[in-house]
């Protein structure tokens, strides 16, 4: 029965190469969107590491070039945080927080092991508390660590792996001239945005004078108290820059840079399924209104309902067969070649939800067409020419 | 073999009622050589569908072989036709797409005991009954109107059929060729005793046959 299948769609290879092909298109964008959404689901589902309930972040700017009087300008500063009960804690640190517009980057390897590329933040010992850090292995440095020639840094368990493999990382020292030392390994830091994949963050003690910082505050203040708090702030020196943001409105800003595209990458990849459905479903019909003399003929000889319903079913399921696999030809290359630096079951997963929904949808549109193609009175059939 | 008894086929549509078959009662006994004539539109192609189980009566009640049809469901319906029936269209009605081989295959594809190759050795066999087991390879298309209805007739007896139902077999042929196609169902009803009902419009075709069935508008008139 195969045989005959693949000998009448062999037979009509030019009408069926349409088909053929748009079951392949369908198959090669399903399975680009599939992958991209598994990606990018994957990556949601890893914990962040961060806890940013109730965190501002505060950009501070003193105006001034001075570093003496910008370490004053922090005394006064941090003095004046200390006043309010309502901040819980805080941590100081260059610009380079999570999910703000600055990042830091570059290779970090450790002598006679692989180097890898990771962020930079440099942020003060009191970091876990405000941003719920817990760490895997080791512990957080202190700011009293930081004296002489070496300095304590804290890596994420990807930038641990990457470098040093199974070894204890703890105690190694990273870069050429053996100047960080590794003190502690956090499991995730995905300080971009949630879409994160895992990688390679090395944290290292901040030591210059105290500007931005970041601080965890009491769920109960209210918006009276933010803008109570940013005046009194202000009311140290008039010549002060205070930018007060809520950690969670920054990231959901840097989520949306990932859900707005794929929002229209969805409805786009939407229109071209319904394009290519109804597309199907047309030339299903039209093929199957050009045979019916065939299937009066198969009837006549003895074809039941259910034998030209699987018939026609049939051939389709072939030709998606066929679109699939040169569909897969391609799709296997990405990971074979390693295109992105993906995971490839994410592919894989990719490829199989393109594959269910190619031979469902091609199943769903077989459907009908072929079910009136069986329904067909065969003295009817057999009576036009 | 075949019994008919007060068969009556209405065709409806929205706005015409055509009364096609009226009251016909007709026994076609084993081994007999029936033909039907009639002017066109008398009701004969719907007569030999009726028999053939490609239509439902709108009354009456039909037997083949002692068994009463009109309760069958569509299965039992379409296996009843694959074993006991072959067709023969005036039209050919060959599938254009599928070698000659392959169209004379088709019954034997519906019959899930035959296997591919016992398909290939009776389609062979049919062919050769008919003088054509050199055009095996070809397509409808690459033959003659009569080396098509050869291929029609191959693939009607290809099942080895107890009853052949042709429509006007020899219609769009030639007499040469209508001859040729005459002497073959002669040859299948003396050799094999298949039961054979032929609609002609060729007095002498008929007279060839054992009994002649005259329709008028619908109704039994000889
Ligand atoms: N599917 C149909 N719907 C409506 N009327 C039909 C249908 N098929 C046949 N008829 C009508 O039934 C009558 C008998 O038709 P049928 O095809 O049996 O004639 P026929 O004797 O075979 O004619 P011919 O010699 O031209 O082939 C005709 O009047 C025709 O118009
Ligand atoms: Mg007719």
């Amino acid at each position: 029965m195969i045989q005959h299948l693949f000998k009448l769609i062999w037979k009509r290879r030019k009408s069926n190469f349409l088909i053929m092909l748009e079951i392949f298109v369908a198959f090669i964008i399903l399975f680009a969107v599939a992958s991209l959404s598994t990606y990018l689901v994957r990556n949601y589902n890893q914990p962040s590491g961060i806890n940013i309930d109730n965190v501002w972040t505060v950009y501070v700017n003193y105006n001034s070039l001075s570093d003496s009087l910008n370490r004053q300008n922090g005394e006064l500063l941090e003095q004046k945080l200390k006043t309010f009960k309502e901040i819980k804690a805080y941590t100081f640190g260059h610009e380079t927080f999570p999910y703000g517009n600055s990042h830091s980057q570059g290779d970090v390897g450790a002598k006679g092991k692989p180097s890898v590329n990771c962020s930079f933040v440099s942020i003060d010992e009191n970091a876990p508390s405000v941003l719920g850090l817990e760490l895997a292995q080791g512990e957080w440095f202190k700011n009293t660590d930081t004296v002489g020639r070496v300095t304590p840094v804290v890596i994420t368990q990807y930038m641990k792996e990457k470098i040093f493999g199974d070894e204890n990382p703890i105690g190694q020292f990273l870069g050429t001239e053996n100047r960080q030392k590794v003190v502690g390994v956090l499991a995730n830091f995905k300080q971009f945005s949630d879409f994160d994949e895992l990688s390679g963050t090395l944290i290292s003690p901040f030591r210059d004078a105290k500007t931005s910082f970041m601080a965890r505050v009491d769920p109960s203040v209210s918006a009276e108290f933010e803008a109570q708090f940013a005046k009194s702030l202000r009311q140290i020196n008039k010549d002060w820059n205070i930018e007060i943001l809520h950690t969670s409105d920054m990231k959901a800003d840097k989520n949306s840079m990932y859900t707005i595209p794929l929002t229209i990458v969805f409805i786009v990849c939407g229109f071209l399924i319904v394009n290519v459905v109804l597309g199907l479903f047309g030339v299903l019909f039209q093929n199957i209104a050009r045979r019916r003399n065939e299937i009066g003929v198969r009837r006549a000889m003895g074809a039941t309902q259910s034998h030209i319903l699987s018939h026609f079913i049939g051939e389709m399921l072939v030709l998606a067969t066929f679109a699939i696999g040169l569909g897969l030809f391609f799709a296997i290359q990405f990971p074979l070649l390693n295109v992105f630096d993906i995971e490839n079951s994410t592919y894989l997963l990719g490829i199989l939800v393109a594959v269910v929904v190619i031979y469902s949808l091609v199943i769903i549109c077989a459907w009908l067409p072929s079910r009136q193609a069986s329904t067909l009175h065969p003295a009817i059939a057999l009576h036009e020419e | 073999m075949i019994t008919l008894k007060n068969i009556e086929k209405v065709y409806r549509t929205d706005t015409i009622e055509t009364l096609a078959l009226n009251n016909i009662n007709l026994e076609v006994s084993k081994g007999e050589f029936l033909s039907i004539m009639g002017p066109s539109g008398c009701g004969k192609s719907t007569l030999l569908n009726i028999m053939g189980l490609l239509d439902e009566p709108t009354k009456g009640g039909i037997q083949i072989d002692n068994q009463s049809i009109t309760s069958f469901a569509d299965k039992k319906l379409s296996a009843f036709r694959n074993q006991k029936i072959g067709f023969i269209f005036q039209s050919y009605h060959l599938i254009n797409d599928l070698s000659v081989l392959d169209n004379v295959e088709l019954p034997l594809l519906y019959r899930p005991s035959v296997s591919a190759s016992e398909r290939r050795d009776l389609a062979t066999k049919a062919l050769e009954k008919v003088g054509l087991s050199n055009r095996m390879k070809h397509y409808p298309t690459q033959l003659s109107g009569g080396q098509r209805q050869r291929v029609a007739i191959a693939r009607a007896i290809v099942g080895n059929p107890s009853i052949i139902l042709a429509d006007e077999p020899t219609g769009n042929l030639d007499s040469n060729m209508g001859n040729e196609i005459m002497e073959i169902l002669e040859n299948l009803n003396k050799s094999d005793g298949t039961t054979i009902v032929m609609v002609t419009h060729d007095e002498n075709m008929a007279k060839r046959t054992h009994r002649l069935v005259r329709l008028f508008d619908g109704s039994q008139v000889a």
